[in-house]
């Protein structure tokens, strides 16, 4: 296949994806128990007729179909819907929450990887007590999220990004460790060391090259694992970012920001995918 | 030797946890007023908690809880995942492209999102008991997909094996197939998808109950119990306050002992 058709066809599953992701969140929210009841059916100044005319009201907004036509009028319109518990457009409620999120996902996944790599890579040629090193990444992965953040503000040690940072991390490690393990058993390392190659030229000039489609795949890996991790590291530590507004929103039921933050983690998690597929893709071309 | 230690303490535990719950004089919603955030006494071994509850019994029943249940949605969850996937790989082409897409778009939402959205939509007024049952078939609803990938895969492998040609040739049915042949033979890969599942369920159960969308009070869960970490007021008088997280620490490190050895 030309590498323009891949890319068309990477693209159009990506958006298929993201349509099917928000077409979900709206029959989820649609079909949820007491999402459309009105606290005006409770007021008793409503006449009968009143009371009547609401209720046909709420029946004909009901429907799924009407429910995804105002939605795609309202990204039509740009202010992607308002929102029910806020009263403002879910684009301003979005936007300003965004660049924190992102900043911090960009700072956890780095430093996370970081740490992964640098641990992972001389443990992975040490030929014992490698079990011994990795311990700490083992503990780091029984600990819920939650659990961890938590202790984080107890113990006023560190902030979002050292939780987020160790969460990428121990989850990276053991992939990393296994991946450079293998690696460095291959014949051409073991070719390599034998003719006295420096450990950094073999790690720069054997081993990264060699793993580097490994790596990209993983790093896809770590951006969902990250996302995951969003939501409850910014309700504990209450930051303004997408993942605490994601909670809120669902714990009120709110269903602009909701559909809008499903399409988000979609598109994020689908480019991240692509891109890494479309990369080994490409190559394999 | 290291899975059977592991095995032994996990079987010592849960023997300890179901003695503690069966032999406690109190019930894990029982309040005793008198001993609100007691510490450590000879009638309350680890304390009680802001409403005078036996934490032993509690941190006791929520270990028992959180594994029968998380047992139980990884169980639903193989099931549902080795049915989707054996009917992806033995399907026409397009059927199985369709169905893999479906899977594609459970994976294309951040899983504690996908949970934590569907468990909110669930009813607001439900008992303790239909709170739980809802929270983990919410675990076992959405776990599937990874898993059904993976048995897609297994499962295509097969369609070239010589005894499933020779299974063929002999005249076998599709179903007596799959019964006699395919399912032994996807048991290595059915069995580690299961005990990956099992950890992975504890802690979104934990992550889920952390921010007020798990198991519903009063029935103890490792989510609500991390909740009591946020009560300075109790962290400073007992330090059994951190029990039920060394507990789940624990639980999980003996849990993921048990996947070590498997490729993910």
């Amino acid at each position: 296949m030309r590498p323009q058709m891949i890319i068309l066809s990477r693209v159009g599953r990506t958006l298929l994806l993201m349509l099917f992701a928000a077409a979900g969140t709206i029959l989820l929210v649609r079909f949820a128990p007491g999402y459309f009841t009105d606290y005006r059916e409770m007021d008793t100044r409503y006449s009968q007729a009143a009371q009547s005319e609401i209720q046909a009201e709420a029946v004909q907004q009901q429907s799924a179909g009407v429910i995804a036509m105002r939605m795609v009028k309202s990204w039509l319109r740009g202010d992607l819907g308002i929102s029910r518990q806020y009263g403002v457009p879910v684009a301003e409620l979005i936007g300003a929450r965004l660049r924190v999120s992102a900043l911090l996902l960009v700072r956890g996944i780095l430093c996370g990887w970081l740490l992964a790599i640098c641990t992972a890579l001389p443990i992975s040629g040490m030929r014992k007590g490698g079990i011994l090193w990795g311990l700490p990444f083992t503990l780091l992965l029984a600990i819920p999220t939650a659990a961890m953040a938590t202790a984080c503000i107890l113990a006023e040690v560190g902030g979002p990004v050292l939780v987020l940072s160790l969460i990428v991390a121990a989850r990276e490690f053991k992939f990393l460790r296994n991946l450079l393990e293998s690696t460095w058993r291959s014949p051409h390392l073991l070719q390599g060391r034998a003719q006295g190659l420096s450990p950094r030229a073999l790690v720069t000039m054997h081993i990264l090259p060699n793993v580097a489609p490994q790596l990209r795949a993983l790093a896809t890996l770590s951006i969902v694992t990250a996302l995951g991790a969003l939501v409850p590291i910014e309700v504990i530590f209450t930051v303004p970012g997408v993942g605490q507004l994601a909670w809120s929103a669902v714990m009120n039921r709110d269903l602009p920001v909701l559909v809008t933050v499903s399409l988000l983690m979609a598109s994020v998690v689908g480019f991240a995918g692509m891109l890494s597929t479309r990369a080994v893709t490409l190559e394999e071309a | 030797m290291k899975k059977r230690i592991a095995a032994a303490i996990l079987l010592a535990l849960i023997l300890g946890a179901t003695l503690v719950v069966w032999l406690s004089p109190y019930n894990y919603a029982f309040q005793d007023r008198d001993a609100i955030m007691a510490p450590s006494t000879p009638q309350h071994w680890t304390g009680t908690d802001e409403l005078g509850r036996d934490r032993t019994v509690r941190v006791a029943a929520a270990l028992l809880i959180g594994l029968t249940g998380a047992t139980a949605a990884a169980v639903i969850t193989i099931t549902i995942a080795a049915s989707f996937g054996l009917l992806a790989a033995y399907s026409p082409s397009p059927v199985a492209a369709i169905l893999m897409f479906l899977s594609d778009v459970f994976l294309s939402l951040p899983w504690l999102f996908l949970l934590m959205m569907a468990r909110s939509l669930l009813p607001l007024t439900a008992s303790p008991l239909q709170t739980a049952v809802t929270t983990f078939l919410v675990l076992a609803a959405f776990g599937w997909p990874a898993c059904a990938r993976a048995i897609y895969r297994g499962a295509a492998e097969f369609r070239s094996a010589e005894w499933m040609i020779q299974g063929h040739a002999c005249g076998l049915k599709t179903r007596q197939l799959v019964r006699l042949h395919i399912v032994p033979h996807l048991r290595p890969l059915l069995l580690p998808q299961f005990l990956i599942c099992v950890p992975a369920f504890i802690v979104a159960e934990a992550n889920l109950g952390a921010l007020g969308l798990g198991v519903g009070e009063p029935m103890p869960s490792w989510g609500a119990m991390l909740l009591e970490l946020e009560n300075s007021a109790l962290l400073a008088r007992s330090q059994w306050v951190y029990l039920p997280i060394a507990l789940l620490v624990v639980v999980l490190l003996i849990l993921e002992s048990f996947t070590t050895e498997i490729d993910y």
